[in-house]
């Protein structure tokens, strides 16, 4: 039976044609390339390269950005690829959020018309890779007391500092890095061979496994002063690009929720205890009742927080709650399935595990769960916490 | 400048659930419809022989409007022309009316080369090719399983009883496609977001009175529900069984 996905609440029908057939576009690779070969990539510990080619041949790589070689679909075409591509593997739609919404948004959005020309085309054919640089050793959730810096030495910006945690940052081209210059956040455009840049591996991961996540060093890097991002100055640059990543990250919770909830219902239907299928069992019906109750706020939520990005009125509260709530509900979800897998739910003839063991990264990354609910505070109370001295 | 028509059927899934209502196939209950899969083969092949040659292709499907999903997939693989053909007073064609309708679109469009799937995936009946071409008063080729479209002479081959035969045609022709190892094209965003512009001329036809009515559908007879051995001891059962009943051994 070809894989059709949950809708319960009939969200095709609210969806574009166009939006549909982006949809069933991602939904028929993964289904062809990545399902089947996501458990090796991950017992190697590899994004492969192929994927890089054929996620930059359908064209969504930056596929919301308009011009420069990006199609201008709709926020919510995108988060339908990202739903997908999530099914597959959170590595493979960590690669492309990470290639558009925080590698080429900000080029698009901050860049000078040089560096769109120069950067983008290739970035959108998946030619380039790019990543993002913004977390530190000691700084993750509060990024503005980031060390790295930059010093303008003339002809050339020079960096200094370190980055961690980088998604694509090993087989990356390209890496947008936000440093201080004279005390405020600038972004910068370091490329692979620039001199004082290197970007090792980090390895030893039981998460993201298909996925290449790099520290990056800037020991008296060089680089030329048109690689500096004119147009943003401060937090906002890392912020606005990590709204667009968390939208996408709030899609692809559905997706990978989606596949545990297929796999446990499958092996619901089948696995014969007592004489009848598990899945006749009212405890097993009660855990399946709320997957499917909460993948399908979660698809409402996405849906309705990309109608809002596409009308230009999301806020940065609303998208924290829908990746907050979608992440959790999905880890919930793979735990739930593993469950109803009994034993059989920790081997990788199925999902379920590298779902869950995903997961956790993604309930950490881009902004962490506890500062997604922080941010939610600070809006009901109108009282910040997480910044207050002790 | 060569033109290309290619015939295209909606379909529902081939792993939809196919349930039969009153004594007839209950559309409304199948989810998803794609494009005929012999029928894919025939656009993967009209696709390269533009790609060869500069070629224009016009896809043709005949359907209700939700058939303009085959068409816009189409498009999205680069078509340029769409055509679907239909008559709101039009309920279940025979053979003829479907080849009368056809061609009469393909007339208008007077494509060299006319490709199709040998057959639809849900009617099975292989009718379609060479009842176009009867009418249109060309040759016709079917089941083809190899082509090279890269020259200026098109060739194409087929199985027969005998080996493989590669044959040339002079167009105007059909030619009807089966399904082969070749890897079809998967769209992608840019053509997905130019199928959004593309525009679905619908036109109808003459195509006479039906000759055949449809009595009823039933659906397949339900197969006999399995039966389990279990040990040893039941080999010598089992083998008889598959020997004097199953006839398999």
């Amino acid at each position: 039976m070809t894989y059709e996905g949950v809708d319960f609440y009939d969200i095709e029908s609210e969806l574009t044609d166009e939006e549909k057939m982006v949809r069933d576009m991602a939904r028929d690779w993964v289904e062809a390339e990545v399902v089947p070969n996501i458990e090796q990539a991950c017992r190697d510990g590899v994004f492969p390269d192929e994927w890089r080619v054929a996620l930059g041949e359908m064209g969504v790589l930056g596929m919301a950005l308009d011009g420069y070689g990006c199609a201008g679909m709709s926020y919510v075409a995108y988060g339908l690829v990202c739903q997908e591509l999530e099914r597959g593997d959170s590595g493979v739609r960590s690669f492309a959020s990470v290639q558009g919404s925080l590698a080429m948004y900000p080029i698009h959005d901050f860049g000078s018309e040089e560096q769109k020309q120069k950067y983008l085309p290739k970035m959108a054919s998946g030619e380039w890779v790019g990543c993002f640089g913004l977390t530190e050793p000691d700084y993750g959730s509060n990024p503005g007391d980031m060390i790295t810096k930059a010093v303008d030495e003339g002809d050339d910006y020079v960096l200094n500092g370190a980055k961690m945690w980088i998604t694509n940052g090993t087989i990356a081209d390209v890496a947008i890095v936000w440093a201080k210059l004279d005390g405020v956040i600038r972004g910068f455009i370091v490329e692979k061979d620039d001199p004082g840049f290197s970007a090792p591996e980090m390895t030893g991961k039981h998460s993201l496994r298909a996925s290449v996540t790099s520290e990056l060093v800037f020991q008296d890097c060089k680089i030329p002063k048109d690689r500096i991002l004119p147009h943003v100055e401060g937090l906002k640059g890392p912020f606005s690009c990590l709204n667009n990543a968390r939208y996408g990250i709030c899609w692809g919770a559905v997706g990978a929720a989606q596949s545990c909830f297929h796999s446990a219902k499958e092996y619901a239907l089948s696995r014969i205890q007592f004489g009848n299928p598990i899945a006749a069992f009212q405890l097993v019906q009660n855990k399946l009742a709320w997957m499917l109750r909460e993948i399908t706020k979660g698809q409402l939520l996405a849906l309705s927080l990309g109608r809002k990005k596409d009308a230009g009125t999301w806020t940065p509260e609303q998208i924290s709650l829908a990746k907050m709530n979608n992440v959790d509900m999905a880890l919930e979800i793979a735990r739930m399935a593993r469950d109803i897998h009994g034993a059989n739910g920790i081997l990788d003839e199925y999902p379920i595990m590298r779902h869950m063991a995903n997961l956790e990264s993604v309930k950490t990354y881009e902004g962490t769960h506890d500062i997604h609910n922080l941010i939610l505070g600070r809006h009901i109370t109108g009282i910040q916490s997480f910044t207050r001295e002790l | 400048m060569v033109t290309i028509a290619v015939l295209l059927k909606q379909v529902p899934d081939t792993t939809a659930r196919i349930t039969v209502s009153d004594g007839r196939v209950d559309e409304t209950a199948i989810s998803t419809w794609v494009t005929s899969p012999y029928d894919e083969y025939a656009l993967e092949v009209a696709i390269q022989h533009k790609e060869a040659s500069g070629a224009s292709i016009t896809a043709i499907t005949l359907g209700p409007p939700r058939a303009d999903k085959v068409l816009k997939d189409a498009a999205a693989l680069g078509v340029e022309n769409l055509v679907r053909v239909w008559d709101d007073a039009w309920e279940s064609l025979d053979s003829n009316q479907v080849q009368a309708a056809l061609s009469t679109i393909l007339e208008g469009v007077e494509a060299d080369w006319i490709y199709c799937g040998k057959q639809s995936a849900d009617r099975n009946q292989g009718s379609t090719g060479p009842g176009v071409a009867e009418r249109l008063g060309m040759a016709c080729i079917v089941e083809i399983s190899d082509w090279d479209v890269t020259g200026a002479q098109p060739s194409f081959t087929r199985a027969t009883s005998s080996g493989n035969e590669r044959l040339a045609p002079t167009p105007p022709i059909v030619l009807t496609f089966t399904k082969t190892e070749t890897e079809l094209r998967r769209p992608n965003v840019r053509g997905i977001m130019a199928a959004k512009k593309a525009n679905i001329e619908v036109v109808s036809a003459d195509i006479g009175d039906a000759q055949v009515q449809v009595v009823a559908h039933n659906p397949p007879a339900q197969k006999p529900e399995g039966r389990k051995f279990e040990g040893a001891e039941s080999v010598p059962e089992v083998v008889g069984l598959l020997r004097d009943e199953a006839k398999v051994i």
